[in-house]
């Protein structure tokens, strides 16, 4: 009888060892073929690197990965704006009413941390029981039609949400794929946020860019400029005699920071960098934006055109409200370098379409200006020479040869569906992400050889037994971590660590039960049968108990944390059978003959 | 080696004085959370923090006073590790890059030809860090709920899940008051992160672990010696899993020890509370929990008897 359970367990023992070899024998080969890339010169990488490209590619997919905080790189996560796509659906049918609602519901999401349209519905029907959200939206290919009820428009902006965000997600992956990063993570969390890993990055403010950037390409024409000097006049009138307000800051003379006086006849003014926020607050309050007529936008110019002792100066442009043109018509995109200044700048081409409305819209506007916008800043302004019909036109006023190859990047990878925002972003440099590897590894050895040689000294040879199930724990760890694909972070590793820590608690429990009957007068036989039988009910519910806190902390927990909670789960669940199967084994095994001696301290 | 082979404490009867000092602790944790308030992280108050790395040693308060007017507010700093490494931390809306660009520049000056290269940066914005608080605190009430429930299944007796949680509680209150109070003065980074929480779910399911194992015994015990009374029972049963109780804390103090001392400046504070946790969970287990049946379990039968 006993036999055969043994057969049965030493069988379950060769198979987990199995797994986890086959697991994790990807991991080992790849650290001995980094180790090997290492040794070799610069040359003879490239060479090697090259030859090997599709092994060294499976061997890294394959091997147990490292997380951001151990490597270096760039953590990300976005979110993608619900209440700018929603507006954009109703796009022309879009009122005020719509945009009032748009808001409030907006200010209940963040109040109430629930779904942005669900609140969205909510506050329309609580206007108005009887509206009809169709108004706002039509879809042939999702059969919103007039008649289509409030619950159908609902999920269908929930469905148009879900696409919204694949879509970025897709979008996003082409530009870090053209930007080149090795094995960038993006997935979603939640139904409207994008999470970007991106191991090994450095240049944060380039990659932020890159997600950023909705490449929302417009062309539009400018006001007349006794238009513009009209609402100069205005709006330097109101101020003239505007008393700023002691006790509130927000309530600024827009003239002490804003200068009315433009460069040209289009420019609206001018500001330093760091004021075009509280420029921005004060243009929006209602009385000024009276004395700003309907159909003019004023908006920065994306590049300073001035330093005033090293502070740089933004320009302000007015614009006309309505768009010509949008970036949807280019159909291709390059780097270029304008022939007189050296400047590069970015050369497009447009599809027949754009290219026919283009030709239109430069025949009808000789000698006035066209603005280039994106994503709401003005690059560019040429007075329109003749009319064109090659569907050619470039951004210029671009910073750098990187930045102009970003926008190009941006400008063919398509259009964000909706804007995203940076809700969080983390940083680890590689030096730091060694130390911490290092780190972690000298408190594994230390905390193991620590435990090992106490629980030698308290229990004797129970006690080597139990160290040599610790070690296998640890193995078989990071066989399930390689196993299941999961990535070894910080937390991790403390994980692992204090699972060292608890794993033996087990062993305690069974080993102190086996003392115990065998000072009740047992046998030694008697005594490991009954120790182990005894002590199993108190391991399992102790272990069920910490597994519970453990999933947890898992569905609650983001990043690391998660990377923790993964750690501890399979540190039970590898403890409780390096615990309980193998040293069972193992003590069976030095105990098969009636005379046979183990001590347990 | 032998601990506690066949010990005789008196557990229960030392209650008084354990009500006495859990008393005490939890009053002061309580008086210090509520008068210094939390000591949030980045995580849970959102906000920019940065690790830099010189190439000489800095000044911390000579940092920061030299700071604050170009920030145009006094940013948090501390020393991280070593004292060429400063971990800074600020409030501002402020675009991430400008920041660092602003930080490194004012460096230069304060400290000339003294190099410094950026180690760590976290921006977390004011809602992302509130859902992470949310999430946190969820994560702490739901933990609690399950395990109430699950020892309620198991053990057949609510006063042995309210012992168990008020275990728990006293735990997590405790290293939280720690926290707090140590927030000025401890030499590491003591704000209560994701990685904290973390850190007290570790405690919940540690200290959860020891007062399993001895309410396991009660229950077998009570199978055993029927005619015991209960209060007597329960101190047999303390004492009988006291040597293993031992074995597996001082086991586990190693662990968070090495970890404390070993693990890196980034898991200081994690592993502090974890040291903190392993101390008290096994304090907890053996002079509150049970304590504390004892007295739910006589309430009840007096509450029946009426």
């Amino acid at each position: 009888m006993k036999k055969q359970n043994n057969g049965f367990k030493i069988g379950m023992i060769a198979l987990f060892l199995g797994l986890t070899g086959y697991y994790l024998f990807p991991t080992i080969q790849w650290s001995l073929e980094q180790r090997h890339i290492e040794s070799l010169t610069e040359a003879e990488r490239v060479v090697y690197e090259s030859e090997n490209a599709e092994r060294i590619q499976r061997l890294r997919e394959r091997s147990l990965s490292l997380g951001l905080d151990l490597q270096g790189g760039m953590y990300v996560t976005l979110e993608v704006g619900t209440p700018q796509l929603v507006l954009e659906l109703a796009g022309e049918f879009a009122d005020s009413n719509l945009e009032d609602v748009i808001r409030v519901a907006r200010e209940n999401y963040l109040e109430r941390r629930t779904d942005f349209i669900d609140e969205f519905v909510a506050e329309f029907e609580r206007r108005d029981p009887n509206a009809m959200l169709s108004r706002y939206f039509r879809s042939d290919a999702q059969n919103i039609t007039r008649t289509s009820s409030n619950s159908e428009i609902s999920s269908f902006l929930k469905t148009q949400r879900t696409s919204a965000v694949e879509r970025a997600m897709e979008i996003i992956r082409s530009r870090i794929d053209r930007f080149g990063v090795t094995e960038p993570g993006i997935l979603q969390q939640g139904n409207s946020r994008i999470v970007v890993e991106l191991p090994g990055v450095d240049d944060e403010e380039r990659v932020r860019d890159l997600l950023r950037g909705t490449a929302r390409l417009e062309f539009r024409l400018t006001p007349e400029s006794d238009e513009i000097n009209s609402a100069k006049q205005a709006i330097a009138s109101f101020f003239s005699d505007f008393e700023a307000d002691e006790e509130n800051e927000e309530v600024q003379n827009l003239l002490e920071i804003f200068d009315l006086r433009g460069t040209n006849q289009y420019s609206f003014g001018y500001a330093a960098g760091r004021d075009t926020a509280a420029v921005n607050r004060i243009l929006q309050t209602e009385d000024v934006q009276r004395l700003i007529p309907r159909n003019m936008d004023l908006l920065w110019g994306a590049t300073a055109f001035a330093h005033d002792n090293g502070i740089p100066l933004y320009e302000m442009i007015a614009v006309r409200s309505q768009i010509e043109l949008t970036g949807d018509v280019i159909s291709e995109a390059r780097v270029a370098f304008d022939p007189t200044t050296n400047r590069p700048e970015v050369s497009m081409t447009m599809d027949s379409d754009g290219a026919r409305r283009w030709s239109r819209i430069t025949g009808a506007n000789i000698g006035r200006p066209v603005a280039i916008v994106l994503d709401g800043y003005v690059y560019s302004y040429p007075t329109v020479r003749s009319q064109i019909n090659n569907g050619r036109s470039s951004i210029s006023g671009i910073g750098g040869v990187q930045e102009a190859e970003d926008l190009v990047n941006i400008l063919l990878s398509g259009a964000l569906p909706a804007p995203l925002e940076i809700i969080e972003e983390r940083t680890v440099g590689a030096s730091l992400g060694e130390a911490s590897i290092r780190a972690g590894l000298y408190s594994i050895i230390f905390g193991l050889s620590v435990v090992a040689i106490f629980m030698i000294v308290y229990y004797r040879t129970g006690g080597a037994i139990a160290d040599l199930a610790l070690l296998l724990n640890i193995i078989f760890i990071l066989g399930i971590l390689a196993g299941f694909q999961a990535t070894l972070t910080l937390p991790g590793i403390a994980g692992i660590v204090l699972t060292i820590g608890m794993a033996v608690d087990a062993n305690v429990l069974i080993f102190d039960r086996i003392r115990e009957e065998m000072r009740g007068g047992k046998t030694l036989r008697a005594a490991i049968d009954n120790g182990y039988a005894n002590a199993m009910s108190a391991i399992i519910d102790a272990n069920v108990t910490t597994f519970f806190v453990a999933v947890i902390l898992y569905s609650f927990g983001v990043g690391p944390i998660k990377g923790f909670a993964v750690t501890l789960m399979a540190g039970i669940v590898a403890s409780l059978f390096s615990a309980i199967v193998i040293t069972r084994v193992i003590v069976d095994y030095l105990t098969r003959e009636k005379s046979s001696v183990v001590s347990f301290g | 080696m032998r601990w506690f082979e066949s010990p005789n404490f008196d557990f229960i009867k030392a209650h008084n004085i354990a009500y006495f000092f859990s008393g005490t602790l939890i009053v002061v944790s309580i008086v210090a959370i509520f008068t210094m308030g939390l000591n949030y992280g980045i995580d849970f108050r959102g906000g920019q923090e940065f690790v830099f790395e010189f190439q000489e040693p800095v000044d911390v308060v000579e940092i920061r006073s030299e700071l604050s007017e170009p920030l145009g507010t006094v940013p948090e700093i501390k020393l991280f590790g070593s004292d060429r490494e400063i971990l800074l931390r600020i409030d501002t809306e402020e675009d991430i890059t400008a920041t660092r660009e602003l930080l490194i520049a004012n460096f230069a000056t304060i400290y000339p030809g003294n190099e410094v290269t950026v180690q760590k940066t976290d921006l977390v914005g004011p809602r992302f860090a509130e859902d992470l608080r949310r999430g946190a605190m969820y994560s702490i009430i739901f933990a609690l709920a399950v395990v109430f429930i699950y020892i309620f299944i198991r053990f057949k007796g609510w006063y042995f899940s309210a012992g168990a949680i008020a275990a728990l509680a006293h735990d997590v209150l405790i290293v939280l008051g720690v926290f707090t109070i140590m927030a000025e003065i401890a030499p590491f980074d003591v704000s209560i992160d994701q990685a904290l929480i973390a850190a007290f779910l570790t405690i919940v399911g540690y200290s959860l672990n020891d007062t399993v194992v001895v309410f396991d015994r009660i229950r077998e015990n009570s199978i055993i010696y029927k005619t015991m009374n209960f209060s007597d029972m329960i101190n047999k049963s303390l004492n009988d899993t006291l040597s293993r109780t031992v074995v597996t804390s001082v086991t586990t103090l190693f662990v968070v020890s090495v970890l404390f001392i070993f693990g890196g400046e980034v898991l200081k504070g994690f592993a502090f509370a974890l040291v903190l946790g392993v101390i008290l969970g096994t304090y907890s287990s053996l002079f509150v929990a049970s304590a504390l049946v004892v007295e739910l379990q006589k309430r009840a039968i007096k509450a029946k008897a009426k």
